[in-house]
């Protein structure tokens, strides 16, 4: 178990490294001089050395990856074009937001996604089960910004019933941490959940079908036990991984439900930071993105070799 | 917990817009106290940081509208500069010298009495560390304390339009001397103004009123501007009350809004102009009469309504007329016969190609690219509509490496700003290439002139040979959109786009 963990944490380490190169040429390989675009079209061309200058885009590109990986290594990424603050710093500000969304929609999404997907697994064809594929099949193609616009126009705007967007963090108003969340989790958990929803009812008819859980029925096992022991066990292992790389999309930000709920999450700080052309903040960001889902693959990884001790090899 | 209300309607009836009231000394400084009396504001996005003179960013300046001073400003109804924190001002009869007396027992909001060593500090910082707006201040020699209530500027030559360099924008704000080592100006916010920067995250950005601004204490408690980016959101949050303002309405809307009850619309032509310019030394584009032609076959409301909605002014100049500075001149009418005589007088074997260059940076270009390429068809020249991304706008810009291209200038307000650099032979941003003797005389002449009256003259005769040999194809100035709720009294939307809260009573 060790060696396999050492030797996975091995192949993120490397991963990683090819990650943070493509992420520097990426933003670098992005037409456009970022100086010129900061400073508009009234400007001198000492201010635009001194600029340039000062955020090092003077030098070789070779210096200037080794010295943003050595600097991101220490937990320096490096300052913002935009605010002049630090990218931890950014970044950190807007974390508490996305935690909440993520978990929040992974919540809504199993919620829908199990139980949907176990009823129709267990009786497919039925009527019940049609319903529940035109449900994922609608949250699946509904465009996101779509659905949240409409949310807000309904439960916003003509009831009344909760604010139009924004957040407010959970230690300073329960009460209105858990409005603002209403909409956003909604949206995004039923996109999530109706991705989810297709594996569970897929991952469900296979175990079903499988000689053991036939051989278990003959036995004459009662069909709860055989359901609980042989069944989900089996289901459960492609829903761990599809939940996980789901929550990983999640925590890198959900872009567009974050623009319209005006939720200050990753996603928002990301696209801002493209339209600013902050170099500093977006490759900080993509890195962030690219940690998040590699941790979160060693975590499904992990938790499949408990799950099934097969796998250890 | 703030409980969310549903849709108040306005019982109160039919309340004019306040689009012509003047604003006027606050006298009630009562102050309801506690949470109430805060406006919230919903704006697009949020600030980039709060240092006036490094920021160029409108979210910004929203705020800092209200938190910083300038010497002069501009005045709401016309855009002519108005006293500040300057009472009054003289020039010298050579026109090298300023004098500016300022304003006594103003004081910072961290209770630093204001002087003219303050003014100079601000000045220096911007001309010594060549920051944005350093080319306001290329004519400056010197800025100089005379004593504590009186600047000296030294110009090197006649700049008439002085006061309008330094009292355009929140850009040009006076900070107390020393700020920039004192206190972390991109966070931090230390003006004269009415307001105080209180606090900033990412959701949104809080102020609170100044209780010794020397224009006296707003009446309102606060200000906070919140950032919801999806228009619809934004109206919506205006609609059912959990904001009282916002400058952030989809266009589509503005016309049905126009009528509806619940919210007061208001709408002026904005200082900003949109306009189309073709390369001089790209045949056949230097001749005057190919390019007439071209302005005949335009049909500015189309293009108007297919890149804003509707939601701007067609205008055939540069300056909307709302300022003072505006002319009146409007010598194209819509004509395929007209445009298409015109071509076959210059000589031009139709049909011709003309490339048409625009950026996603600003969607409306596009937009107004396709409209106008439909309306150059039927005079037989093919438009090739060629976006590109802003960078690459630029670069091709620079290097004249175009037929014709589409932007706007945005934020001017003096017309130097609107004709100078862009129509004088080898103006600084003159990328067509024009070049007419007779303009450059007039807008020299111009440049010198402190009579104003005189001055707008010059402009006038510049601005309609400028018009009439197409060096700048006008096209349009955007209208400045603001909503706000029934009730909300000492608002006045203005033409510069700037938003001041000072006044504002909320119902």
């Amino acid at each position: 178990m060790t060696t396999y963990l050492l030797r996975r944490i091995g192949q993120s380490a490397v991963v990683l490294a090819g990650v943070s190169v493509i992420v520097f040429s990426l933003v670098h390989l992005v037409p456009g001089d970022p100086v010129r675009l900061a400073l508009g079209t009234r400007f001198s061309q000492e201010t635009y050395d001194a600029l340039r200058e000062r955020s090092g885009l003077d030098q070789p590109l070779v210096e200037q990856f080794f010295g943003w990986l050595g600097r991101a290594l220490t937990g320096d990424l490096g300052v913002s074009f935009r605010s002049g603050e630090t990218v931890t710093s950014v970044i950190a500000e807007r974390l508490p937001a996305t935690l909440t969304l993520a978990f929040a929609s992974i919540l809504v999404a199993l919620a829908i996604a199990i139980p949907l997907g176990t009823i129709s697994a267990l009786r497919p064809g039925s009527i019940i089960d049609r319903i529940a594929t035109v449900i994922s099949q609608f949250g699946i193609s509904v465009p996101d910004f779509w659905m949240g616009i409409v949310l807000i126009l309904v439960f916003a705007g003509t009831l009344g019933w909760l604010p139009s967007g924004g957040f407010v963090p959970l230690s300073e108003d329960p009460g209105a941490w858990l409005q603002r969340l209403v909409m956003p989790a909604l949206v995004t958990g039923v996109v999530s959940g109706s991705v989810i929803t297709r594996f569970v009812r897929s991952s469900m008819l296979e175990a079903l079908g499988s000689d053991h859980v036939r051989t278990a029925q003959a036995k004459g096992l009662p069909t709860r036990q055989v359901f609980t022991w042989h069944v989900l066990r089996n289901a459960l292992l492609p829903l761990v991984t599809v939940t996980g790389v789901q929550l990983a999309y999640l925590l890198s930000g959900v872009v567009v439900v974050e623009i319209v709920f005006s939720w200050p999450g990753l996603g928002q700080l990301a696209l801002q930071a493209v339209e600013a052309r902050d170099y500093p903040v977006l490759q900080g960001a993509i890195l962030l993105f690219a940690v998040v889902f590699l941790v979160i693959n060693l975590v499904v990884d992990l938790l499949y070799t408990a799950i099934d001790p097969r796998i250890r090899r | 917990m703030r409980t969310i209300r549903p849709l108040a309607l306005a019982a109160a009836g039919a309340l004019a817009l306040t689009a012509c009231g003047g604003g006027g000394e606050s006298v009630d400084t009562g102050g309801g106290g506690g949470g109430d009396n805060v406006l919230t504001a919903a704006v697009a996005a949020q600030p980039d940081q709060f240092d006036p003179h490094v920021t160029s960013a409108y979210p910004s300046f929203q705020v800092l509208e209200n938190v910083y001073d300038t010497l002069v400003v501009p005045n709401a109804e016309d855009l002519t500069m108005e006293p500040s924190l300057a009472t009054d001002w003289e020039v010298s009869d050579d026109g090298l010298t300023w004098t500016f007396n300022l304003r006594e027992d103003v004081t910072f909001h961290d209770g630093s009495e204001f002087d003219a060593a303050d003014v100079v500090y601000s000045y220096n910082r911007i001309i010594d560390e060549e920051l944005n707006n350093a080319y306001r201040f290329s004519t400056v020699e010197s800025v100089e304390a005379v004593d504590p209530q009186t600047v000296e500027i030294t110009v090197s030559q006649p700049t008439p339009n002085l006061p309008a360099l330094i009292g355009a924008f929140k850009g040009m704000s006076i900070l107390p001397e020393g700020a920039a080592e004192e206190y972390d100006l991109t966070t931090e916010a230390v003006g004269t103004g009415p307001f105080t920067l209180e606090s900033s995250d990412a959701s949104s950005t809080e102020l609170a009123a100044y209780e010794d601004y020397w224009g006296g204490a707003p009446s309102i408690d606060g200000v906070e501007f919140r950032y919801i980016t999806e228009p619809a959101a934004a109206l919506t949050a205006l609609e059912n009350g959990e904001v009282q303002w916002t400058d952030n309405i989809p266009p589509q809307q503005i016309e049905s809004l126009a009528g509806d009850d619940a919210v007061e619309l208001a709408t002026t032509p904005s200082v900003d102009y949109w306009y189309m310019s073709m390369n001089y030394a790209r045949e056949p584009f230097g001749n005057p009469l190919v390019r007439q032609a071209i302005a005949t076959a335009i049909d500015r409301g189309a293009v108007t309504e297919a890149a804003r909605f509707g939601a701007a002014q067609p205008n055939q100049t540069a300056i909307p007329e709302d300022s003072f500075y505006y002319y009146d001149y409007a010598p194209f009418e819509p004509s395929v016969e007209e445009a298409t005589a015109l071509l076959q007088q210059a000589g031009v074997q139709t049909p011709i190609t003309m490339g048409l260059m625009v950026t996603d940076e600003f969607p409306e270009t596009v937009t107004a690219a396709q409209v106008i390429a439909s309306q150059l068809e039927p005079i037989g020249i093919d438009v090739d509509v060629q976006t590109v991304d802003f960078a690459t706008w630029l670069d091709r810009q620079a290097q004249g490496d175009f037929d014709a291209f589409l932007l706007g200038w945005l934020g001017n307000i003096d017309p130097f700003d609107y004709y100078h650099a862009q129509h004088i032979t080898g103006g600084s941003s003159n990328y067509q290439g024009y070049s007419n003797p007779e303009v450059d005389r007039l807008l020299n002449e111009a440049a010198t002139e402190t009579d104003e009256d005189a001055r707008k003259e010059l402009y006038d005769q510049a601005a309609k040979l400028i018009v009439d040999d197409v060096s700048y194809l006008y096209l349009y100035n955007p209208d400045v959109v603001q909503a706000w709720v029934p009730g909300l009294e000492g608002y006045q939307i203005r033409a510069d786009k700037a938003i001041n809260f000072e006044d504002v009573t909320l119902p």
